[in-house]
């Protein structure tokens, strides 16, 4: 793999005041070796994650959002993963990090919810225990006292009658209440990290707008940062204040989630809108972005992206196919960068997008 | 697109009994997973289903392609009574009605060619005798697949690949119908669109009709003549995409649309008003009496509780205006109320 600088965060004064960074993902690589060769999940990925917002990381299957969370959390197999670079939560370096740090770290400091809440949950155990037994792993308590916490949670998280909720089964509970059962246990120790792994994915429209509207009353309440992956543009748009878009295993674009989703600046960003149905405009055909994405274990060579690029005429000589863009401001736009070649993209998609 | 009746559907109903014990005692239920429902399609049209998890409308499809028997109901399909008909007698209405499934993974045979998968209904059929080779390589083509690939397994193509080699299953035997449920849920989002596209275009080149199953209201909108709006085995909301998207009179389709996250938040336009429901989807065992929705709605009164309000135009001169137009719009609900401001307002 070719060394990558990754540019200095050209954050405006604005962002950098917004909140202290907690989670610090620096030049990220994160590879299986597997038979048929090494599969690169995640590629030199840098992010930071700011008390009291909301990051939002989108991609594609296979884009690497979830791989690079969970390493967060040391939730690989070390022995069949190779993780590079560098992660720091809350001051501590989690790359290379013996087991003993992830499970002082876990839930304290950074907790995930994952997608299905049916399978995330133990069947055999009520869930009040649950979540007694994750606050008991970290603070001395007697179980009645951690059993009352896990009520205090459950009520927090908007469940009818906790006290009785407490004494059901995961199997008693409908999908929403599940997934708010997987936040009050995320919660149960105050993180200053919240990581969403597609959490309303599961979950039908009426009780995702609940959980997500949930999840940001939460956060106003606890004041910590929250790193929504999700594959959803829309929910993005509702519930984000930064974004990242990754595609196959790096980030292309990141900024403010309203102004990158409002004027993206990368050609996939752009491609992704584009190809959204919407349901309050009729649309006369869906602008499909060509082609799939790529395998991870061979990837094009210099832009990931090049294949399926329709502008990638307009870049002087071969460097889309050999040169593998880095990190730099959009032209003529504050807060935003992005990975690509094209010398004023934001005239270019304009003109694309006046011209359709 | 002509006016023929293709399927009709009248009162259909699928119960699912089960039993289950209760402490020592024996307990016989029902699911009511649809319970009284009516629709049409003409030919070449598209009725779009939508509604949340167990509101039957997947039970509804299985139903519509016989591969479920209904409970009670009749449905008709091009004028003939195809409610009861045995296996043997279902043959023609197989070749009619077709399905594309949502995982495009698990309805594939892992085992065989696409070429074997493709042969396979035209041999059942007595389609294309001794050019099946030329007519799977066709349809191939059709659906945008290279048709030298007729020798690879499902497992050596891509997601969005093999939903279309489930699209060019579905194409062979030359249906008048197709029941798509949930046809791109399981895809990218970029593949989404490429999908989309390609099931549009096949519509308007081969004049199918659809039964088009689906959560994503976006995609719903994009793709469907006529929506039905689904709650817990009813249908509550009816009509033009146009009058459901617009001007929805049902409060659940109303708190259904304005529940979807809208990308054009981003834009800075919001829809005017937001409905947030509580709770969940009650239990089909034991359906809430009279409007199946009162649990959930905000204008629920007493008499929603012991009435329940049936599919009708919201006026009479609504009605015979509708007719006239040829735009119907049909909703259940005791109070309903015309809602204009739940979708962002795109300017053009």
């Amino acid at each position: 793999m070719t060394a990558t600088v990754n540019t200095i965060s050209t954050q405006s004064a604005e962002a950098r005041d917004a909140g202290d960074v907690v989670l610090d993902v620096a030049d990220l690589s994160v590879a299986f070796p597997t038979e048929e060769g090494v599969v690169k999940a995640v590629s030199n990925l840098t992010y930071q994650a700011r008390l009291g917002r909301t990051l939002a990381i989108v991609g594609e299957s296979g884009s690497g959002k979830s791989v690079s969370s969970m390493a967060v959390l040391g939730l690989h197999n070390p022995k069949r993963t190779k993780i590079t670079g560098s992660i720091k939560l809350d001051g501590i370096e989690l790359v290379g990090a013996p087991a003993s740090t992830f499970q002082k770290i876990r839930s304290t400091k950074a907790a995930m919810v994952f997608q299905d809440p049916q399978s995330s949950l133990h069947p055999f155990h009520k869930v009040g225990k649950q979540i007694a037994e994750a606050y008991q792993a970290h603070h001395k308590v007697s179980k009645q006292v951690a059993l009352k916490r896990a009520v205090e949670m459950l009520d927090l998280v908007g469940i009818p009658n906790p006290q009785r909720r407490a004494n059901s089964y995961p199997h008693e509970f409908s999908g929403g209440m599940r997934q708010r059962a997987m936040i009050a246990l995320g919660l149960v120790n105050n993180p200053k990290l919240l990581i969403a792994d597609e959490p309303t994915t599961a979950l039908d429209v009426t009780v995702q707008a609940q959980i997500l509207d949930l999840v940001n009353d939460l956060q106003k309440e606890f004041g910590s940062a929250v790193i929504l992956i999700t594959h959803d543009l829309a929910v993005v748009a509702e519930t984000a204040d930064d974004i990242l878009v990754m595609y196959a295993g790096r980030g292309v674009e990141k900024g403010s989630a309203k102004e990158v989703l409002a004027q993206p600046s990368h050609p996939y960003t752009y491609g992704l809108l584009q190809s959204l149905p919407s349901h309050s405009e009729d649309l006369e055909e869906l602008r499909a972005i060509k082609g799939t994405p790529p395998s991870l274990l061979n990837l094009p060579t210099g832009c990931s992206f090049h294949p399926r690029c329709d502008f990638k005429s307009q870049v002087d000589g071969d460097a889309c196919w050999t040169q593998l863009p880095e990190w730099r401001p959009t032209p003529g736009l504050s807060n935003r960068e992005i990975r690509c070649h094209l010398a004023d993209p934001v005239a270019t998609l304009k003109h694309d997008e006046e011209a359709r | 697109m002509s006016d023929q009746t293709l399927l009709k559907v009248t009162d259909l109903q699928r119960h699912f009994p089960f039993r289950e014990v209760q402490g020592l005692r024996m307990v016989r239920a029902t699911v009511k997973a649809v319970d009284g429902i009516s629709f049409t399609v003409k030919e070449g049209q598209t009725l779009g289903l939508v509604g949340e998890s167990g509101c039957g409308k997947s039970t509804t499809s299985r139903l519509v392609t016989r591969l479920d028997e209904p409970t009670a109901g009749v449905i008709e399909f091009g004028g003939r009574d195809i409610t009861h008909l045995k296996e043997h007698e279902l043959r023609d209405i197989r070749r009619d009605v077709q399905m594309i499934f949502q995982d495009p993974y698990s309805s594939l045979n892992p085992r065989q060619t696409v070429g074997a998968i493709l042969s396979t209904p035209l041999r059942v059929h007595g389609l294309h005798q001794g050019k099946e080779k030329a007519r799977v390589q066709e349809l191939l083509e059709l659906v945008g697949l290279n048709p030298e690939h007729i020798n690879r397994y499902p497992s050596e193509f891509s997601g969005g690949q093999r939903q279309r080699i489930g699209i060019a299953r579905a194409l062979a035997v030359e249906p008048k119908l197709i029941i798509a449920d949930e046809p791109v849920s399981a895809l990218d989002v970029s593949i989404q669109a490429q999908v989309m596209n390609l099931l549009a275009k096949l519509r308007n080149e081969l004049g199918l009709a659809f039964i088009f199953v689906a959560h994503d209201l976006g995609v719903v909108r994009h793709f469907c003549d006529q929506v039905a709006v689904m709650y817990l085995g009813k249908i509550v909301e009816y009509g033009d995409k146009k009058k459901i998207y617009e001007a929805p009179e049902h409060p659940y389709t109303q708190a259904l649309l304005s529940a979807a996250p809208d990308i054009n938040v981003a834009r800075g336009i919001a829809p005017k008003e937001r409905i947030r429901l509580v709770g969940d989807v009650p239990s089909p065992i034991d359906p809430p009496s009279g409007c199946r929705f009162r649990t959930r709605c905000w204008k629920a009164q007493d008499i929603c509780a012991q009435q329940e309000p049936p599919l009708l135009s919201a006026t009479a001169d609504e009605a015979t205006r509708a007719f006239r137009e040829g735009g119907v719009h049909l909703q259940a609900c005791h109070f309903p109320e015309v809602k204009t401001d739940l979708v962002a307002e795109v300017p053009a």
